[in-house]
């Protein structure tokens, strides 16, 4: 007797089920987590859900949230969409931090307030991109590993941030302690109604429609998903597939280090220790939940900051860890991926003997 | 000498956890399936293997706790990537994410506590051996026996029908299939051997280098441990040599800055390890695999016998 | 789904009374920045947290593992928004975050610790650690053999780097020719890193070890090699039995009490608090038997005349690092510069970047 992965006559699942497949194992295992720790499950996620949209303040917070996790999820995407595996968010989103942070230390009051604005956004999306440029290269030209180069940038990224925020750029009149001045006026991003949500967001929303249409609706799209689809097809149809690669990366870095700037210009106000918080790798859930679909990024980002703040709500209210955020993306992210299979596939258990040639 | 042969206690301690890790992901890698859960399945392996020893009071009940721990989230990873056939890629982060969450939450009531451990071998007749007798002397046995998991994987993969089986299902799962080789439960096996490898790392942390539970105490080391695989180019005995490596620069970065010599910045030593990873991955890409190892043909890719 | 939806909102209501219906007493919220664990920075904060909770009227909550960040700020704001009547944030980088908040809710109190901002509403607070760090350094030169003791310390601040000096000075007291090399982890917590930069200083002939961390690797790495330690914000003797001499600990309850008690009688002064031993801010743990008694004394009369004021640590002649006089006789480095120390003196082996 064995397991067998059998396709369905009539693939798919109704959106209904499929939700219903994905949310139900996800709130069971936490719920017995909460058992586990002596908790009331019903009421824990009650504090998680009041305290990520329980009033305004609180929603507002999760749209704040949500941005640096849009631009993320939306790089993994890009990549992913020519499975390029961008496990390097983290680091170009610092990147893109220390891009903006230098341009806004040390050039934006030389220059009328109107554009500093632009040039700090061409700067976030400089540094992300040049920090993808190197894994970039080395994968068109040489096919080099992705996930681990990139991956090991993270590293170097933080390290590199550091070291700039204890050394060369630490606010001379900080009193010593970490972290550059802060920034002029001018290199502030606009925020709105009152709360924390910054020009990020819109920027985020921007580029989540630029890239549905772009993707989806124009001859650079089209090559990107034929390359990933499939690489031989591609080279059938004499498609450049080096410079695609680098292309993609390039966005896809463009776009984390947009994440970066949004922190540090828009949250920060300087460069300093609490940007490197693991968006970057939040990214990749996002990407996958949304399908790799652009214009569900920005929902299934909302989604998961909406986890994320409620959860730490749980901390502060009832002193459970605020870990089991991601014990629920975790569980989330694995039952996507079974349902994934599930709507087009079913396991049966068959005999040996049942089985033909 | 003094200097030396401290360094390379130093090494030799501080490696075993990358060294049991790179290890088990290795074997699981040569299997074809690819497993970035190391991280999430260490930091599970610690909390269990701590958690277990202090109830039980045995060191031997808490490995084995950590392995039973760490192999249930590599069963799921096996699960979904050989009878689902789903994403390597992404089943592996989302077991890292799920065993860094339930390691911070169920571990909170045990941050800061005292249990068990492994203590040195030292202050025995050991100290007495020339030259390798202060090297001995600060190691303990779960350290020293992680060293023999090298020669043992390596007979075994060079010189047993099952390493040979493995070997099979990571390079052509067709043929090996056509050869009689199960294919699935040979994966199964590997992927499973890879989890208890890294809960073991993981126990290795919290029950002999840095005892007690903490949170998120394994600081990326199974990242490391991933890389290091490739830096090994899938050999047991270029993996032990990656670990040490690894050990040594970890070492060193502190050992400049302690003597007051300052030969590189620190920040720029504390970037080599990873820069160095680089360098080697794209050496062994590019040099092909003829040289140095072999990039097992079909890692990361699911196997299934209608396709 | 209606059912649901109506089930959801009645239970958001029904959780927002709740946190009205308490809120008769006097509210106290404190922010940390990891678990509180049981050994660490926050753990000794906690302490402080459970002396307050012991007073009548008086309730408290705390939220731990407040990354600094985008984070701090929402967390400050949610207890603000919850009616606090005081909010104590433990950490440095809460700074910015704190006064933030401060300024949008003018009737609650804000205390920040390890700062130097204040407002109208906030204040900002500290204890003389490099007091105690004094004490322990003079047990450090009186046991040391090697004349070599290592710091492994988180980050080159000036309240790591204060200590260190103070540190150093109680060392050479007892010791003039002993010297304190300095590691740097960059993190506040990192068990294995901070036990391989234990290592490194084992490596170059140091017999005894502390450190400006938050584990007790250190201590651990000094019980593995046989050698002395000395902890940091708490008795750590439990970690390293034989190793452990004194550690320099917190006892934040005592200031704490002080600050509830003024913001409830309209006391309270929002300026720069910086207590010391003579509060009982800070101090040393009982010394092990391994201290010599002739040493045991003449630390606790050291105590005893930094606590009444008679002797002050960073006064003249002091010269730094590279040998250049910094204060003559007679001279003493006054608070703001303390508050901005970033240089070593001499004596201590390494670098402050």
């Amino acid at each position: 007797m064995r397991l067998k992965l059998e396709k369905k006559a009539h693939s798919g699942l109704r959106i209904v089920p499929l939700t219903l497949m994905i949310a139900a194992p996800v709130l069971l295992a936490g719920a017995v987590l909460f058992e586990a720790v002596g908790a009331d499950p019903l009421a824990a996620y009650a504090v998680m859900l009041q305290g990520a949209l329980g009033n305004w303040f609180n929603c507002s917070e999760v749209l704040v949230k949500a941005i640096p996790l849009m631009l993320t999820g939306l790089a993994v995407a890009v990549a992913a969409r020519m499975q390029l595996w961008n496990i390097g968010c983290e680091g170009q989103l610092v990147c893109g931090g220390i891009f903006a942070a230098g341009f806004a230390l040390y050039a934006a009051d030389a220059l009328p307030a109107p554009a500093v604005i632009p040039i700090l956004i061409l700067a976030g999306f400089a540094g992300g991109a040049l920090w993808a440029l190197i894994p970039a290269l080395l994968k068109a030209r040489w096919n080099v590993n992705e996930i681990i180069s990139t991956l090991m940038f993270n590293y170097v990224a933080v390290i590199l941030m550091q070291h700039l925020y204890f050394g060369p750029w630490r606010d001379p009149m900080g009193r010593g302690f970490p972290g550059t001045a802060m920034f002029v006026r001018s290199a502030w991003l606009p925020r709105f109604f009152h709360t924390r949500i910054h020009l990020g967001l819109f920027i985020a929303l921007g580029a989540a429609l630029l890239l549905y249409y772009s993707l989806g609706h124009t001859t650079w799209g089209y090559r990107v998903t034929v390359i990933g689809l499939s690489p031989q097809a591609a080279r059938y149809a004499n498609f450049d597939a080096g410079r695609q690669q680098i292309a993609v990366l390039l966005i896809s870095g463009g776009l984390a280090g947009l994440a970066g700037m949004g922190e540090v210009c828009g949250i920060h106000l300087r460069l300093q220790q609490g940007l490197a918080v693991g968006y970057g790798y939040d990214g990749i859930i996002v990407a996958f939940l949304a399908y790799l679909n652009p214009l569900a990024v920005p929902l299934v980002a909302l989604l998961l900051a909406g986890l994320i703040v409620g959860g730490e709500q749980l901390q502060a209210v009832a002193h459970l860890p605020a870990s089991i955020s991601m014990v629920l993306e975790g569980c989330l992210l694995l039952a996507i991926l079974a349902a994934t299979v599930f709507s087009t596939h079913r396991l049966r258990i068959v005999r040996d003997d049942e089985e033909g040639p | 000498m003094d200097d030396l042969i401290f360094i390379v206690a130093i090494t030799l301690k501080s490696s075993p956890a990358v060294l049991l890790a790179s290890l088990g992901e290795l074997i699981s890698e040569r299997g074809g399936i690819l497993n970035l859960g190391v991280e999430g399945m260490m930091l599970v392996g610690a909390l269990a293997g701590f958690v277990t020893a202090r109830q039980s009071a045995s060191l031997a009940l808490g490995l084995c706790g950590a392995m039973a721990a760490a192999g249930l989230l590599a069963l799921l990873h096996a699960f979904l990537c050989v009878h689902l056939r789903a994403d390597q890629v992404i089943s592996g982060l989302a077991v890292t994410i799920l065993g860094t969450g339930l390691s911070s939450f169920l571990g909170r009531p045990f941050i800061g506590q005292t249990g068990l451990h492994f203590s040195s071998i030292g202050g025995t007749w050991i100290d007495g051996l020339p030259l390798i007798g202060p090297l001995l002397a600060q190691q303990n046995l779960f350290g020293l026996l992680c060293l023999a998991a090298v020669p043992a994987l390596m007979y075994l993969l060079g010189r047993t029908w099952l390493g040979l089986y493995i070997r099979a299902a990571g390079q052509d799962p067709a043929a090996a299939d056509a050869a009689g080789v199960p294919v699935a439960a040979i994966r199964y096996g590997c992927t499973l051997f890879g989890g208890c490898m890294a809960g073991l790392a993981g126990a290795y942390l919290s029950l002999a280098y840095t005892p007690g539970w903490k949170e998120g105490m394994t600081g990326g080391q199974g990242w490391i441990a991933i890389a290091m695989v490739i830096f090994a180019t899938w050999h047991p005995l270029r993996a032990l040599l990656g670990a040490l490596l690894f050990g040594l620069l970890n070492a060193l970065q502190f050992y400049f800055q302690a003597t007051g010599i300052e030969l590189i910045p620190a920040y720029i030593l504390h970037m080599l390890p990873y820069l160095l990873t680089v360098g080697v991955l794209v050496l062994v890409t590019v040099l092909e695999k003829p040289v140095l190892g072999s990039v097992p043909g079909a890692l990361g890719k699911p196997f299934s016998r209608e396709e | 789904m209606k059912k649901l939806a109506v089930c959801l909102v009645s239970l958001m209501i029904l959780s927002a009374g709740l946190a009205m219906a308490a809120s008769q007493d006097f509210q106290v919220g404190f922010v940390y920045v990891s678990p509180v664990g049981n050994a660490g920075w926050s753990w000794a904060h906690d302490q402080g947290r459970l002396a307050v909770a012991k007073m009548p009227g008086v309730k408290t909550a705390y939220v731990e593992a407040v990354a600094e960040g985008q984070d701090a700020e929402r967390v400050i704001l949610n207890m603000a928004r919850k009616g606090y009547n005081l909010i104590f944030t433990t950490s440095y980088g809460y700074m910015d975050p704190t006064l933030k908040v401060a300024r949008k809710f003018p009737h609650t109190v804000f205390m920040h610790c390890s700062g130097f901002k204040t407002a109208k509403n906030m204040g900002n607070y500290f204890g003389r650690m490099y007091q105690a760090r004094y004490l322990t350094g003079m047990v450090a030169g009186a046991m040391t053999k090697s004349r070599i003791i290592g710091y492994v310390a988180a980050f080159p601040i000036p309240e790591v780097i204060r200590g260190i000096n103070a540190f150093t000075l109680g060392v050479q007291r007892m010791n003039p020719a002993a010297q304190v090399r300095v590691v740097w982890t960059k993190t506040w917590y990192d068990p294995a890193t901070e036990k391989e930069a234990a290592k490194s200083l084992l490596d170059v002939g140091a017999d005894v070890l502390t450190q400006h961390q938050d584990s007790p690797a250190v201590q651990e790495a000094a019980q593995e090699k046989g050698v002395y330690s000395i902890g940091y914000n708490s008795d750590m003797s439990k970690f390293a039995p034989q190793a452990h001499l004194v550690a320099a600990v917190w006892h934040w309850g005592p200031f704490y009490r002080e600050m509830v008690t003024q913001v409830r009688r309209g006391t309270w002064k929002p300026k720069a608090y910086w207590y010391g031993l003579k509060k009982g801010i800070v101090d040393i743990s009982p010394m092990a038997k391994t201290v010599p008694a002739a040493v045991q004394q003449k630390v606790m009369a050291v105590r005893q005349a930094i606590s009444d004021g008679k002797l002050k640590i960073f006064a003249g002649p002091l010269s730094d690092q590279a040998g250049k006089v910094r204060l003559t006789a007679g001279q003493a480095l006054t608070d703001k510069q303390l508050l901005g120390m970033t240089w070593f003196v001499k004596g201590v082996v390494g670098s402050t970047q």
